[in-house]
């Protein structure tokens, strides 16, 4: 039975939320963390690769030095894999009667959070990646002393997903469900 | 068993959607701050070269924001501990409004950042080539210093009225 040790749901948000299944939103979260990721890694990498190729037509030594730019949206999207991973081995099946207990419900909205924030940190760091990479091959195109100065740009940029997976991870060790009743 | 878990069952939705909004959006900002003028800097690259290492300071400002996100959002995930603190609403909201606060937050600032960035950036350029063609030759022994400090001099007296040197 829900809410039945708690103090009475007093707000409408409250009593629609606890009659959600914990689980629903694990789903969600561990969905989100893989999916818009690679939403994000995939539209970093057309950006920068259109641009490439279109630059290397007249300027061919520039392609195997910027694959970089690509490697690093990519890398975004391992996050995203390494995260819903580590995220789906939190889920533990619990008794029916402790689906709705306090501590899987807040359980279910750690797993959420966490895959909302890899999702969303990663979806703007491959933009922001796919951005500067592909101004990193149109000037390198032009100057190939500016490669390795804009390729420094492009990894403060990196660090933007990474700070998404350290939140994360950290939230996701919060993710304790109920212990079995003995 | 359960009276080990104090406080409102729905308050650490809020609680974590507020670590998450912390850090989304100050990611958000960072990226476009970083985007932004760094695509500034690339394109002011190509004419002058030399000046693309001075011009990584917007990029390391909006770099910056990303990391109070993750701060305040790490200090509101470790404050939702519903067994040892009481966790009521009233928590779960103020941690929503706090990471909201951080969150939005960084974002105005990592845009104003890479609009700022950007247009600082190819304005450094143009002033810095017109600095050169003012100075006397005979200053060449005190150059860089001499540089930098008509440098801040014009854009400090100049950025309101956007005086352009070559007209």
């Amino acid at each position: 039975m829900s809410g039945s040790v708690m103090l009475g749901e007093s707000s409408s948000w409250s009593r629609a939320l606890v009659n959600i299944s914990p689980y629903t939103f694990s789903a969600i979260g561990i969905a989100v963390a893989i999916g818009v990721s690679v939403l994000g890694a995939a539209w970093g990498i057309y950006i920068t690769g259109s641009s490439l190729i279109g630059a290397a037509i007249k300027a061919p030594r520039i392609t195997s030095k910027n694959l970089i730019s690509v490697i690093f949206c990519e890398a975004v999207a391992i996050y995203g894999v390494i995260v819903a991973i580590i995220l789906q081995t939190k889920l533990e099946s619990v008794p029916a009667s402790q689906i709705y207990a306090p501590e899987s419900l807040r359980a279910g909205y750690a797993i959420f959070a966490s895959g909302i924030i890899v999702g969303f940190a990663n979806l703007v760091c491959g933009l922001c990646v796919g951005i500067i990479g592909s101004s990193c091959a149109l000037s390198d195109a032009q100057n190939s002393s500016l490669f390795v100065k804009i390729l420094v740009i492009e990894i403060f940029g990196s660090a933007l997903g990474l700070f998404g997976v350290i939140v994360g991870i950290i939230m996701s060790a919060q993710a304790s469900w109920p212990a079995k009743p003995v | 068993m359960s009276s080990a878990f104090i406080g409102d069952e729905t308050a650490p939705f809020f609680g974590f959607l507020g670590a998450a909004a912390a850090l989304v959006f100050s990611c958000m900002g960072a990226a476009y701050g970083t985007a932004k003028s760094g695509v500034g800097v690339a394109s002011m690259g190509v004419m002058r070269p030399e000046l693309v290492m001075k011009s990584i300071v917007p990029v390391v400002m909006a770099g910056v924001l990303g990391i109070y996100g993750l701060i305040i959002a790490v200090i509101i995930s470790t404050g939702i501990n519903p067994k040892a603190k009481s966790y009521y609403l009233f928590d779960g909201y103020a941690h929503l409004s706090s990471g909201l606060a951080c969150g939005l937050a960084g974002l105005s600032a990592g845009m104003a950042i890479g609009i700022v960035g950007d247009a600082g950036v190819r304005y450094f350029s143009h002033i810095f080539f017109y600095i050169i063609s003012l100075i006397d030759l005979n200053k060449i022994f005190h150059f860089s210093f001499h540089i930098n400090f008509y440098v801040l001099v014009f854009k400090f007296f100049y950025e309101d009225d956007r005086v352009y040197l070559y007209d």
